[in-house]
C-alpha cells in the first residue's frame, strides 16, 4: 500500500513539473513574444485609469486630456473637440487598446518613460504617477480652417511647414468621435468601432497618410527635377498630342487632345503629358526611380502620429514604363507625400521630416524632450528648386492653376483633376513663394466630382481658405468659420 | 510543549507577516484604493488563524504543524490580492472565512476519531451525488459562454460541487476501507497487491458514471479530471490492480472521444482550447489570461500593480492569474510549490495513517486538494479546456472555502498520532515488512 501511495507522489510531482515548465513558457521565455501580439490590448488598458498626460496644439488648446469622474472607474479620457483630431489623436479604449498619437507615445503620456517618471531629484525615491504632456504643432486655427473648408466633401488636407517639417494641420473625412470609444460603456464602445470598422466610406483610416491616389501632373515635378538636374534646362520638346510608347500600353495622349510642347516652364503651364513623356524617355526610368526614392516618395517614412508614409512607386508599380512614370501616369501619392514633396521643393531642396509632436512637457511644463526638425537629405540643389518655384509661381500666374491665386501673397502650386477611375482631385501649393511659410495638399474624392472644372474650383476655394488660414490673410472666401 | 504547535506557530507568525505585507503592498500601489475599512477583515482573518492553532493544541496536539500554516499563507495571500481587485469582496471572502474555520473547528473538535464517519456513510454518498448534480438539476446546463454551475438560492450564489465531492470522498473511502478489511491478503503478506471480489469493480463503475455525467451535462474537463483522478488514486491505493486501472482509463477515453464527437457545447469549448485567437467569447479568457501572466514576467509587477480584473473570472477560477501578474514566475512557483508541500503531507499522512479508512481518506482529501489545484493552474496556463475550477484556499468562492476547510480538519485529525485508539494494525504491518524483507 505504502509503494503505491509513492507511485500516486510521483504521478502528482509529475503533473506538477508540467505546470512548472508551462508556467516558465508563458512567463518567461515566450513573455516578450506575448507582451508583443498584435491582439494584447493589456498595456493600453493598464494605462486606462491610471492618470495621463494632456495633448495640447501649438496655440494651446488642449485636445485630450484625463479628467476624474466618480463612478466604477475613476477617470476618463475625453477630446473636447471631438472628432476634429480623430486622426492625429486617435484614441485610447478599455479593451481595444489605442491608436494614433496616443498609442505611439503611450510612454510619455502614462509615464514609462523615465524621463518623464524621473522629473527631479526627489523622484527617484518617492513613486509618484508623473505623466507627460505633449504639444503637437498642429494649429488649432488652421485644423478648424481646414475643417470647415472641407466641409462634406471626402478627402484629406495636410500643411506643413516647409522650414521645421512641422505639421500644422491634418484634416481627413470621414471621420469619427475618439470620445464614444474611450467612453466607460463598454458594450457602447464594443459596438461603435464595430461599426466604424465596417463601415465601406473607412473613417477609421486616415486619408492623409495613408490613401494612395493617382498623382497625375503633381508628379511631373519629379519629373522637370531630374530634367533640370540632368542640364536639360534649355531642351525644347516638339509639339505633339499623341506618344506612342514602345509598351503595349495605350498611347499617351494630352488633355481635350491639345497639341503642346516647348520647354519645361509651358510643359508646366500647359499640363502638357506628351511633353513630360518625351523628356522621360530622354531620362529613363532608372533615373525618375531614383530620384522618387531620395525625395522620399518610394519609402515608408515614419512620422510620429504610428502612422507612416507610404511608398508611391511600390514594386507592382514599377512595370509602368519611363514615359508613363514621368507623365505622372498610373503613379499613386498620399497627401502627405504631396505635401512633403512640395515642402521640400519650397525648402530649397532640403528635405525634413514630417513631425506632429514639438515636445514632450512635464507636470510642471518644463520641456522633457524636444523633437527638433530631421533632416532628411537634399534631393536637389537649390538652384533646382528655386527653378521649380518659379515654375510653380508661373503656374498659378498664368497656367493650370490660376484658381489657387491670392490678392496678397504670391502662391505656387498645381491643380490636377479629371481622373478616369477614381474621381479625385489635387491641389498641392506653397505660399508665399519668396519665403515659403507652408506647403499644403489637398485631395478631394467622390462621385459628385465628375466635372474636372467645378472639381478644381472647389478645391483651389478650400486650399486658398487654408493658405489663408495659415498666413492669417483676411478671408474673403471662407465666411463664418469658428 | 508540543513540537508540532511550535513549528506550526512559528509558520503562522511567517504567513501572517508575509499577507500583511503583501496587503500593504498592495495598498501603497498609488492606483488602488484599499481603504481603512479592509484592515478589520485582515484583523478578523488573523484572529481565526489564532483561535484554529489554539484549538488545535487544545485539542489536538500531535497534529501535523505544516499543513495549517501552508493553508494559512494561501489564504492569506489570495485575500490580499482578490481584494484588491475587488473591495467589496472583502467582507463577504471574510465571513465564509468565518464560516470554513467554524467547519473546521467543528471537524477538529466533533470527529475525535474519524472512523465515526464510516457510520454515515450513506447519508454521506447520497449528500454528495445530490450536491454535485444539484444545480444540474435546477438550473439546467451552463449555456454558451456560461462557465460555472451555480446555485442560485435568491441572492445567493452557491457552487456547491467541492463539498459534494468531499462527501463522496469519504463515502469512498469508508467503501474501500471494508473492501480492504474483507480481502486481506495483502496484508497477510500473501501477496503484493489484492485479488479480491467482483465488488472491486463497483466503486470504479460509479466513478465512471459521476465522471462521464460531469463531462457529458457540465462540459467541465477540469472538474471530471478533478473527479476522475481522486476516484483512480483511492481505488489505486486500496486495490491495486493495473488491468483495472487500464479499463478505467479506457472508458473514460470512450466517454471524451463520444462527448467530442456528438456534443456541441464541448466542442465549443474544445476549439476555443485549441485556438484561442480566433474564438473571442471563450478564448478571451485563456488570451488575456497569457498575456497577463506574460505581463507579469520573471518579477512581477509587484502587488496591486497588476491590471488582472481585465481577465474575467479572475477572481474564481482564473485566481491563479493575479498570483502569477503581480508576483511573478517567483512568487507562481512559491505558490505552486506550496500546493505541492500541502499534498506532499498529505501524502506522507496517509503512509502513517493508523487504519485502513483514515488512510485512504487521507489519500483522497490530499489528491483532490492536490489535483484540484493543478486543474485550475493548468486551466489558466492553458494546459487544460477552459474550465470552472477554482483555486484551493484563494479562490472567493464561500462553499469551496468550506469545503477546504473542512478537508484540512480532516487531514489534521488523520494525521494525529492519538493514544487512545489502539493500533490495530501493528501487527499486520510487521506481518508485511517480514514478508517484504523475505522476497
Amino acid at each position: 500500500m505504502t509503494r503505491r501511495i509513492l507511485h500516486i507522489g510521483v504521478a502528482l510531482l509529475a503533473i506538477y513539473v508540467l505546470l512548472f515548465v508551462q508556467l516558465e513558457l508563458i512567463q518567461v521565455v515566450r513573455a516578450d513574444t506575448l507582451r508583443d501580439h498584435s491582439q494584447n490590448t493589456r498595456e493600453i488598458t493598464m494605462v486606462f485609469d491610471a492618470p495621463r498626460g494632456s495633448i495640447t496644439t501649438a496655440d494651446g488648446e488642449t485636445i485630450a486630456e484625463t479628467v476624474s469622474v466618480s463612478g466604477a472607474r475613476p477617470r476618463l479620457r475625453q477630446y473636447p473637440y471631438g472628432s476634429l483630431y480623430s486622426h492625429v489623436v486617435g484614441f485610447i479604449s478599455a479593451e481595444h487598446g489605442g491608436s494614433g498619437l496616443e498609442q505611439k507615445h503611450n510612454d510619455f503620456l502614462a509615464g514609462n518613460d523615465l524621463g518623464v517618471r524621473i522629473q527631479d531629484k526627489r523622484d527617484l525615491f518617492v513613486d509618484r504617477a508623473r505623466t507627460g504632456q505633449l504639444e503637437l504643432s498642429v494649429r488649432h486655427d488652421v485644423q478648424l480652417v481646414a475643417r470647415a473648408a472641407l466641409g462634406s466633401y471626402q478627402g484629406a488636407a495636410v500643411v506643413i511647414d516647409p522650414s521645421s517639417g512641422a505639421v500644422l494641420a491634418m484634416w481627413s473625412s470621414p471621420h469619427f468621435d475618439p470620445n464614444h470609444l474611450s467612453s466607460h460603456d463598454l458594450a457602447a464602445v464594443t459596438n461603435d468601432l464595430a461599426a466604424l470598422n465596417s463601415d465601406e466610406e473607412r473613417p477609421l483610416t486616415n486619408r492623409a497618410d495613408s490613401y494612395l491616389s493617382e498623382a497625375g501632373a503633381i508628379f511631373t515635378v519629379v519629373t522637370a527635377a531630374s530634367a533640370i538636374e540632368a542640364g536639360l534646362t534649355d531642351l525644347v520638346v516638339p509639339q505633339k498630342n499623341t506618344i506612342f510608347t514602345e509598351t503595349l500600353t495605350e498611347p499617351i495622349k494630352n488633355k481635350r487632345n491639345v497639341t503642346c510642347g516647348g520647354d519645361l516652364t509651358s510643359l508646366l503651364l500647359t499640363d502638357c503629358r506628351t511633353g513630360w513623356a518625351t523628356i522621360g524617355i530622354d531620362l529613363g526610368k532608372s533615373e525618375l526611380s531614383n530620384r522618387s526614392k531620395i525625395f522620399g516618395l518610394t519609402e515608408s517614412v515614419s512620422i510620429d502620429t504610428g502612422n507612416h508614409l507610404r511608398g508611391l512607386l511600390t514594386p507592382a508599380k514599377v512595370d509602368l514604363s519611363a514615359p508613363h512614370v514621368a507623365a505622372g501616369i498610373g503613379v499613386q501619392l498620399s497627401p502627405l507625400h504631396a505635401a512633403h514633396l512640395f515642402a521640400t521643393i519650397a525648402n530649397n531642396g532640403i528635405r525634413i521630416r514630417p513631425r506632429v509632436v514639438h515636445q514632450i512637457q512635464g507636470h510642471d511644463g518644463s520641456v522633457i524632450r524636444e523633437f527638433a526638425p530631421e533632416l532628411l537629405g537634399q534631393p536637389i540643389t537649390s538652384d533646382t528648386a528655386l527653378r521649380l518655384q518659379t515654375m510653380l509661381a508661373a503656374n498659378v500666374e498664368r497656367g493650370t492653376a490660376q484658381a489657387l491665386a491670392l490678392d496678397d501673397v504670391e502662391v505656387g502650386g498645381m491643380l490636377e483633376s479629371g481622373f478616369n477611375d477614381h474621381p479625385h482631385a489635387w491641389a498641392i501649393a506653397f505660399a508665399p513663394v519668396t519665403q515659403p511659410e507652408l506647403a499644403i495638399a489637398v485631395l478631394l474624392e467622390g462621385d459628385e466630382l465628375s466635372d474636372p472644372q467645378v472639381t478644381e474650383t472647389v478645391v483651389a476655394r478650400i486650399t486658398r481658405s487654408i493658405i489663408e488660414a495659415v498666413l492669417r490673410l483676411p478671408s474673403p472666401n471662407l465666411e463664418g468659420t469658428q | 510543549m508540543n513540537h508540532q504547535r511550535i513549528v506550526e506557530l512559528t509558520l503562522l507568525l511567517l504567513a501572517a507577516f508575509i499577507t500583511c505585507a503583501t496587503v500593504a503592498l498592495a495598498a501603497v500601489g498609488e492606483q488602488v484604493e484599499i481603504t481603512w475599512n479592509v484592515v478589520p477583515y485582515l484583523v478578523a482573518l488573523l484572529i481565526l488563524w489564532t483561535i484554529a492553532h489554539i484549538t488545535l493544541r487544545l485539542r489536538a496536539p500531535t497534529a501535523n504543524g505544516v499543513l495549517f500554516p501552508i493553508a494559512a499563507l494561501l489564504q492569506g495571500l489570495g485575500f490580499a490580492l482578490m481584494v484588491r481587485i475587488d473591495p467589496s469582496l472583502a467582507s463577504r471572502q471574510a465571513t465564509w472565512s468565518l464560516i470554513g474555520m467554524a467547519g473546521f473547528i467543528a471537524v477538529t473538535i466533533g470527529i475525535r476519531n474519524p472512523q465515526q464517519l464510516s457510520k454515515v456513510r450513506a447519508p454521506l454518498g447520497i449528500a454528495g451525488v445530490l450536491l454535485v448534480f444539484l444545480p444540474l438539476i435546477s438550473e439546467g446546463a451552463p449555456s454558451g459562454s456560461e462557465i460555472s454551475l451555480a446555485l442560485h438560492l435568491g441572492q445567493l450564489h452557491i457552487i456547491p460541487g467541492e463539498l459534494g465531492k468531499l462527501f463522496l470522498i469519504i463515502f469512498f473511502a469508508s467503501w474501500l476501507a471494508n473492501y480492504r478489511t474483507r480481502n486481506t491478503e495483502e496484508y497477510l503478506g500473501q501477496a503484493q497487491h489484492i485479488e479480491g471480489d467482483r465488488s472491486r469493480l463497483i466503486p470504479l463503475l460509479g466513478g465512471w458514471l459521476i465522471t462521464s455525467a460531469i463531462l457529458i451535462f457540465q462540459y467541465d474537463a477540469g472538474s471530471a479530471i478533478v473527479t476522475f483522478v481522486v476516484f483512480m488514486s483511492m481505488w489505486w491505493v486500496a486495490a491495486g490492480r493495473p488491468l483495472d486501472l487500464a479499463i478505467s482509463f479506457g472508458a473514460i477515453a470512450a466517454t471524451i472521444v463520444l462527448a467530442t464527437g456528438t456534443l456541441p457545447e464541448f466542442q465549443t469549448r474544445l476549439s476555443a482550447w485549441i485556438d484561442p485567437w480566433s474564438n473571442t467569447q471563450l478564448g478571451d479568457a485563456i488570451t488575456r489570461s497569457s498575456f497577463a501572466l506574460a505581463g507579469g514576467g520573471l518579477t512581477g509587477t509587484g502587488p496591486g500593480a497588476g491590471n488582472a480584473d481585465w481577465v474575467p473570472g479572475v477572481t474564481d477560477h482564473f485566481a491563479f492569474v493575479p498570483i502569477g501578474e503581480e508576483l511573478g514566475f517567483l512568487g507562481a512557483t512559491a505558490v505552486l510549490s506550496g500546493y505541492l508541500l500541502l499534498t506532499g503531507v498529505g501524502l506522507r499522512i496517509a503512509t502513517r495513517a493508523r487504519r485502513e479508512f483514515d488512510s485512504v481518506l487521507a489519500i483522497g482529501v490530499t489528491v483532490f486538494l492536490g489535483v484540484q489545484a493543478w486543474a485550475s493552474i493548468a486551466t489558466t496556463l492553458r494546459l487544460l479546456p477552459p474550465s470552472a475550477v477554482s483555486l484551493p484556499f484563494i479562490s472567493i468562492n464561500g462553499f469551496a472555502l468550506l469545503t477546504w476547510h473542512l478537508a484540512l480538519g480532516l487531514l489534521l485529525r488523520i494525521s494525529e498520532i492519538g493514544p487512545e485508539a489502539a493500533d490495530q494494525t501493528s501487527v499486520l504491518r510487521k506481518i508485511k515488512l517480514r514478508s517484504r524483507s523475505q522476497s
